[in-house]
């Protein structure tokens, strides 16, 4: 079984991380992934930098330019993640856009994940459609789940059709909005979750885009299987290095 | 083109064939022929029309054994007049007419005149010994002169070994009537007898090489120009996209909506615009050059053909709130325009590195009540800009209406605003019937920058493949510089902003900086039609430098008095380096005026 589908079975909520590989500096990457894993968090996105982030705030836009600044690439990452599994064991998720994957090709992206061990992707800009009618089966054959959005918009019948192509989890944007713009959820947030988790979807949810405390995190899992914390971690380190990544996790966990 | 199978004699070789579905099947009822036929003619499907081909027969007996037989046309393949063909027609008028001639290595095309009106198709066949079947082509060069719009019917010794000349044949300019393709004797074992596994692979593969022919240049029903478009967007922009995807066609179709768009283009923005005469532009070059002033327009350039498409469009779909990009602020100020026109609050992101090279735009922007927002990230110019009125969208997804400013973006918005544009060449067709005696001309030259002043000028000629359409790009300081805009020649396919098509880009899938002198060709993809144009080989694409530009700029004015746009003073570098012939008739779309680009100007030439 994928590592995503073993984790969403345990009994408790998931607190997944986000962070731009090749940030602060190039190399970080292994070293963030293992701190993470050791400091309790149950699954993360590796971002993989792209020039043009659409859905990105300021936050993870600039840390993105800077990876690319320091150099990283498709081929780069993978270098680093070569021995990931050695030393990592939670499930591990690759979030992008979907042209470095086209470049590098997508069949050779998909494959090269599989061989170092990661479970999934996310790629806000491949819409369901697209990726039904050309990818999945690439997808399939290589073992990846793919992750799809949905938003506060997204019509009931979207939905539906969503969570039928979804074999992990459905990423929930918690409100109309790029990343790391929110501070804190209201009412209207909060029936939004309700009302999806009143739909008893097959796929499980994961809520992002705006999660940055214990509070926001406690809110955005009352009616989820978990959440994701990106721009947050990514202004941590920044302001704070890589050093001491339990500071901010055992936050978020009080 | 259609397959016609003829000569059919035998009764169950004739269903076997029949099984095939050819669109006609012919029966010989000319009693010298060895495939005569002297049987009845079993039941068919009725997708497949029966021809009866007669040699001088009394038109009592075509008439009878059309009747007798239920055929849906006749071929006439002896020396049948035109009065006889009208007579047939008269009593016949539900039946298809062709008229066969014999062609050899020449062909007086004067014949045809007299029987266009009395006959439904021509059929050019072989010239040999026999009334038809003869076994061998003729030379299909000379339908190159072909001087009808009839359709006809090509025939004569075609089997499969002439496959590839038909493929050939039907991409040529030639082919352009060219209605179907008429088979016989190189499929047959016997006189009347048809080989039914040499039919089957002969339509197999001619369906694949034809397609080429049916295809069309303009969308497809999936948002696509053959491999490019799409909506490659995130789930957050989907509700938007999609509500502007399913009305765009049903609000542009509406009277009303027409009838206020018409109205506004006329009154508001000056249209029609001029198709000038460029007289000693085209002294100088010996050729015959129209130039379309869009530089005319209010406000400038093009650009505002599609902002008052597009603010009406917004209207409708009850939106309040309006936001575009901008590079060098013509879009911004034609958006700011119409904005001001309809009392809707607008903003307009645009690159902070533009923001200090177009100090005027941004005046005037201010001065129509917009707000101007800088984007800060990234390279700060177009593409950035282009970003940040995504992520506004993307924020403020239930009241505002983004107004792209070019033929880029997720489906629908390259047809949608190659539409608006298409204003350009419907008139152009009407001007140069009014000064040639004809719709069509030689070639249409526009510069492309994200492509919509060429998609307009292209617009009504995209199927017409005897007009030759040319696209210029920036080259920058030179294609190969690494200081360039030049998209076709240095891009590769990719995505950029939700649309595929072909981008400048890293290896890794970075989407680079372009540069050009010209803010309005400074972007690093261009619209998926163009792409699918320049895949395709449907256009013909030149990069040009800053300084040819700049120059052919300067020249204009001295020759002709115009002060061009330094975008389109990229279509008029053109002439310098490619010939055309004097008698061509070329239409240079004139996307904008110079007005913006003084201090550009003055800068260049020290004025
Ligand atoms: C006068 C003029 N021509 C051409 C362009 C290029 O745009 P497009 O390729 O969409 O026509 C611009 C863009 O700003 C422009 O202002």
């Amino acid at each position: 079984m994928n590592r995503i589908n073993k984790k969403l079975q345990e009994d408790k909520k998931l607190l997944s991380i986000y962070f731009t590989a090749g940030y602060p500096s190039l190399n970080d990457t292994v070293s963030i992934i293992e701190d993470l894993e050791k400091n309790g968090v149950d699954m993360i996105e590796i971002g993989l930098p792209f020039s043009d982030p659409l859905a990105d705030g300021p936050t993870i836009q600039k840390s993105s330019s800077q990876a690319l600044k320091n150099g990283m690439t498709t081929a780069k990452l993978f270098e680093q993640l070569k021995d990931i599994r050695k030393t990592v064991s939670i499930p591990l998720v690759i979030m992008g856009y979907f042209n470095p994957m086209l470049q590098y090709g997508v069949d050779a992206f998909c494959k090269k994940c599989q061989e170092i061990g990661i479970d999934g992707l996310i790629i806000p800009d491949l819409p369901v459609n697209e990726y039904k009618a050309h990818y999945k089966e690439t997808f399939e054959k290589y073992g990846l789940i793919n992750v799809f959005l949905i938003t506060p918009q997204t019509s009931n019948e979207r939905i539906a059709f969503i969570d039928n192509m979804s074999n992990g989890f459905i990423y929930m944007v918690s409100s109309a909005s790029v990343t790391g713009s929110q501070s804190g959820f209201g009412d209207e947030q909060t029936e939004y979750f309700k009302r999806i988790s009143d739909m008893n979807l097959n796929t499980p949810q994961i809520i992002g885009f705006g999660i940055n405390n214990a509070e926001t995190f406690k809110q955005a899992t009352t009616y989820t299987k978990g959440a994701i914390i990106g721009s947050a971690f990514i202004k941590y380190i920044t302001e704070n290095g890589i050093d001491n990544l339990g500071a901010f996790t055992s936050k978020i966990k009080s | 083109m259609k397959l016609k199978v003829c000569g059919m004699k035998f009764t169950e070789n004739i269903e076997a064939i029949a099984s095939l579905q050819p669109d006609y099947l012919g029966f010989i009822f000319y009693d010298k022929s060895a495939r005569f036929i002297s049987s009845e003619i079993p039941n068919l499907p009725k997708t497949i029309k029966k021809v009866g081909v007669f040699v001088n027969a009394s038109e009592e007996t075509v008439v009878t054994t059309v009747l007798e037989h239920n055929l849906q046309a006749v071929q006439l393949h002896g020396k049948e007049s035109v009065d006889y063909c009208k007579s047939i027609k008269k009593q016949l008028p539900d039946i298809e007419i062709i008229k066969v001639f014999s062609v050899k290595d020449e062909f007086n095309f004067d014949v045809l005149a007299p029987f266009e009106s009395v006959c439904d198709f021509f059929l050019f066949d072989t010239k040999g010994k026999l009334p038809g079947g003869n076994g061998y082509t003729f030379n299909w060069n000379i339908l190159e002169n072909y001087p009808s719009t009839k359709p006809y019917f090509l025939s004569g010794g075609l089997g499969i070994s002439e496959l590839e000349n038909i493929s050939e044949f039907s991409k040529s300019k030639a082919s352009k009537y060219c209605y179907a393709i008429d088979v016989n004797s190189k499929f047959e074992t016997q006189p009347g007898l048809k080989d039914f596994e040499l039919v089957k692979q002969f339509k197999q593969q001619f369906a694949v090489n034809t397609i080429q022919h049916t295809m069309s240049y303009n969308i497809n029903d999936k948002g696509y120009y053959g491999e490019f478009g799409g909506a490659y967007i995130p789930e957050m922009l989907y509700p938007n996209v999609e509500e502007l995807r399913q009305n765009y066609l049903k609000i542009m179709a509406e009277p009303s909506f027409q009838e206020e768009f018409n109205q506004l283009l006329k009154d508001y923005v000056g249209r029609p615009s001029p198709l000038y005469f460029a007289k000693r532009l085209s002294e100088k070059y010996n050729t015959k050059i129209y130039l379309k002033r869009e530089d005319l327009n209010h406000t400038g350039a093009h650009k505002i053909n599609n902002t008052v498409g597009q603010i009406l469009m917004a209207k409708r779909l009850g939106k309040k709130r309006i936001i575009a990009e901008t590079g060098a602020g013509q879009h911004g100020v034609a958006t700011a325009t119409v904005c001001a026109l309809m009392g809707l609050e607008c903003i307009v992101y645009m690159g902070e590195i533009d923001i200090a090279r177009q100090a005027p735009n941004v005046a005037r922007m201010k001065m129509l009540g917009a707000t101007v927002i800088p984007a800060l990230s990234g390279s700060r110019t177009l593409k950035d800009a282009t970003n940040e009125a995504i992520r506004d969208w993307i924020n403020n997804p239930v009241n505002t209406h983004y107004i792209i400013g070019s033929v880029v973006g997720p489906h629908p918005y390259p047809d949608m605003v190659a539409r608006f544009q298409s204003v350009v060449s419907q008139e152009i067709e009407w001007q140069l019937q009014e000064k040639e005696g004809r719709t069509k001309p030689d070639h249409v030259i526009a510069c492309v920058g994200g492509g919509s002043n060429a998609a307009g000028a292209f617009y009504q000629y995209l199927d017409e493949t005897d007009v030759n359409l040319i696209a210029v790009e920036a080259a920058g300081l030179g294609v190969n510089s690494g200081e360039s805009a030049a998209t076709s020649a240095l891009g590769k396919e990719g995505i950029i902003h939700g649309s595929k098509t072909l981008l400048m880009q890293t290896d890794d899938g970075q989407i680079t900086e372009p540069y050009s002198i010209s803010a309005g060709l400074d972007y690093p993809g261009v619209g998926p039609m163009h792409a699918n144009l320049f895949a395709t080989g449907r256009a013909e694409f030149i990069s040009i430098t800053d300084d040819e530009a700049m120059n052919a700029g300067m020249e204009l004015c001295k020759l002709e008095g115009i002060i061009p746009a330094i975008e389109s003073s990229h279509a008029l570098a053109v002439f310098k380096d490619r010939k055309f012939k004097p008698e061509d008739v070329i239409v240079l779309n004139l996307s904008g005026r110079g007005d913006k680009d003084l201090q550009n100007y003055i800068d260049y030439f020290k004025i």
